[in-house]
């Protein structure tokens, strides 16, 4: 079991890949925003892929463990103390009944992943641990941890030390601009050639009104194709109401002139364009980044999408380890 | 219109955007459910998932089991081999949702949106009574719980559902708010353009609102045995009817809701048949034009 004693700015618990299979129904996926973290935090503490762990947002929670377990913190630097000594990211830390790991605010990135031996044994609901905040289901009580609750915890045994190989960590950086990789579509024939020329030589400034649900963000005017503006009227009147349809992960939503980009937790479906979609492996980016730092979008075919997944998903992979030897 | 051909695009590395049309109708949204139908049975590998929206579907897939154009020409096959849209049929089930018309707290809704948020002139009811020509409150009530209505897609919130009248004389009407509400209350009816709605929870929202039902649509604690293996009870292709109620039938149902025994009426034995349905609207329409002409 492990206790919360402050929560942090908004602790979850996730999963990967998340809830599947409920998107009818509307249920986003959920699941932890930078999966490339969370799954070498899993590996770290020998978890299987689909254990669940802690999502912390910018300002990281203090948990007292009450067994003996592993524990692997990765993502965001939110300089991790273990009773008051620091401790290192991306390794695996033994930790023994009774001592507290401490977390602060992040000094660059904004999301990190605590993973713990056995994984966060809440209960299942509809496949999945994950946490969806906005409709109050999943992990602890369907919300953000709270102070004083208690965190089950699966049963394991205690692996051995592994650090992660720094090639294979995600390169979370400090600089305050970021390459965003999207694929053109579902909706980019609703935009003129003027208005892609925008979206892809403008910087964009993340809002901080943004979350798990979507990142805005702040940027020129888009300017729109016929298509948009000369439509039957069941699909609305802005120029960027589109007749009700699904919202892919990650799609850059234009509602109005206000681009958001729809992540974890973001809504199946609805009434606006979708121009671009920001692919799988680029997700990690939007994870760690911080509102005020700047966007600029970088054109990707659907086949160099897959390739950079599947480049994500071989560094979350056991070879991407190194056994720590004991002094 | 209805596409000739189905138009594709991708939707970043693992999800396809498939348009059927790109108009409102009944009988577009019904070939949308039959064709996601197929191609759940039809267990293409690397099919994860898809949302069936009113004229298109967004198909989720695995890159690394089938790539796009694998993904496209066995979507294309599928839709290819469907047949005609009269020979379509779906299993429907029947859903008995009863509804407090002009409630106390979808007025209160509208008061506080009045004095926090926007102008609204009229009532919301009132307005749709004037907008859409029909003669009074009551009027509208029996407009609005005078069809079956068809769930023609669910989304943007988990089990907030999509509904079209079936009933082409109870068609009704009416633009969105703007800005916003805030809050709706849990178990709001509504209408936006020409779509019903029940708001299963406390969400902001953008439909006129007129009526209130006590019957959860949605229960995270699946407390009520219509939940016991759901969180949400509507599925698409799914059929609602308004059962129009008193504030004592409310709050008898309100009671049994809370006590954990309340039973949802629904039927389960039914098949929705394309065919049979257009001939019921074109007898329907042949009687209402021979009434117009005898006028």
């Amino acid at each position: 079991m492990i206790e919360v004693v402050q929560a942090g700015l908004e602790t979850s618990v996730q999963d990967f890949p998340g809830r599947i299979g409920y998107l009818e129904q509307g249920f986003p996926p959920s699941g932890p925003m930078d999966s490339w973290s969370f799954r070498l935090a899993n590996l770290l503490v020998g978890n299987p892929a689909e254990a669940a762990g802690l999502e912390c947002q910018f300002l990281g929670p203090t948990l007292t463990f009450h067994s003996d377990s592993a524990i692997a913190i990765t993502g965001a630097d939110m300089t991790p103390t273990l009773d008051g000594e620091s401790v290192p990211a991306y390794e695996t830390i033994h930790v023994k009944a009774g001592q507290t790991l401490a977390m602060s605010g992040a000094v660059f990135g904004a999301r990190a992943y605590v993973a713990v031996s056995g994984g966060i044994d809440t209960p299942l609901i509809q496949g999945s641990r994950s946490t969806f905040h906005m409709a109050g289901i999943g992990g602890v009580d369907g919300g953000a941890l709270k102070a004083g609750q208690s965190i089950p915890i699966g049963s394991s045994t205690l692996p051995k030390r592994f650090r992660v190989l720094d090639d294979n960590r995600p390169p979370i950086h400090r600089e305050p601009v970021w390459d965003i990789e999207v694929v053109r579509g579902p909706n980019d024939d609703w935009i003129d050639e003027a208005g892609h020329e925008v979206f892809f030589g403008s910087d964009w400034k993340l809002s901080a009104k943004s979350n798990r649900t979507g990142l805005r963000l702040e940027g020129p005017p888009i300017t729109f194709s016929s298509k948009a503006t000369n439509k039957p009227a069941e699909h609305g009147e802005d120029p960027s109401n589109i007749l009700d349809h699904g919202y892919p992960f990650g799609a850059v939503n234009l509602a109005g002139q206000t681009p958001i980009i729809l992540a974890n937790d973001g809504p199946s479906a609805g009434g606006f364009i979708n121009p671009y979609t920001v692919p799988t492996a680029t997700f990690w980016k939007l994870a760690q980044s911080r509102p005020g730092q700047t966007y600029r979008f970088v054109d990707v075919s659907v086949s160099e999408a897959q390739i950079l997944r599947r480049q994500e998903d071989a560094h979350c992979m056991v070879s991407s380890l190194e056994v720590i030897l004991l002094r | 219109m209805i596409y000739e051909e189905l138009k594709f695009s991708p939707a970043g590395d693992r999800m396809i955007e498939v348009e059927l049309g790109d108009e409102m109708s009944f009988d577009l949204n019904f070939i949308a459910h039959s064709y996601s139908a197929a191609i759940r049975d039809s267990a293409i590998g690397g099919f994860i998932e898809l949302v069936t929206e009113l004229a298109s579907l967004q198909v989720v897939y695995d890159p690394d089991l089938i790539s796009y154009d694998d993904m496209i020409s066995e979507l294309t096959a599928i839709y290819s081999g469907m047949g005609k849209t009269d020979s379509l049929e779906l299993d429907s089930r029947i859903y008995y949702v009863p509804a407090l018309y002009f409630d106390p707290w979808t007025e209160e809704c509208v008061n506080d949106y009045r004095a926090n948020v926007g102008v609204k002139e009229e009532d919301d009811p009132d307005f749709l009574v004037r907008l859409n020509g029909l003669e009074d409150r009551a009027d509208l009530r029996r407009t609005h719980s005078g069809t079956d209505y068809w769930v023609a897609a669910l989304g943007f919130w988990p089990g907030l559902c999509s509904l079209m009248p079936l009933d082409p004389r109870c068609r009704l009407v009416a633009p969105k708010y703007n800005p916003p509400r805030m809050w709706t209350p849990k178990g709001t009816i509504g209408l936006g353009g020409a779509v019903t709605c029940i708001y299963p929870d406390q969400t902001p929202g953008g439909y006129q609102i007129f009526a209130r039902t006590p019957m959860p649509t949605w229960d995270r604690e699946q407390r009520l045995r219509a939940f016991h293996d759901r969180l949400a009870l509507i599925k698409a292709g799914d059929r609602v009817r308004f059962q129009p109620i008193d504030q004592d039938e409310y709050d008898y149902i309100d009671a049994k809701v809370q006590d954990g025994s309340y039973e949802h009426p629904y039927v389960d034995y039914q098949r929705f048949s394309i065919a049979n349905y257009h001939s019921w609207v074109k007898a329907i329409t042949a009687d209402g034009d021979r009434e117009a002409a005898g006028d």
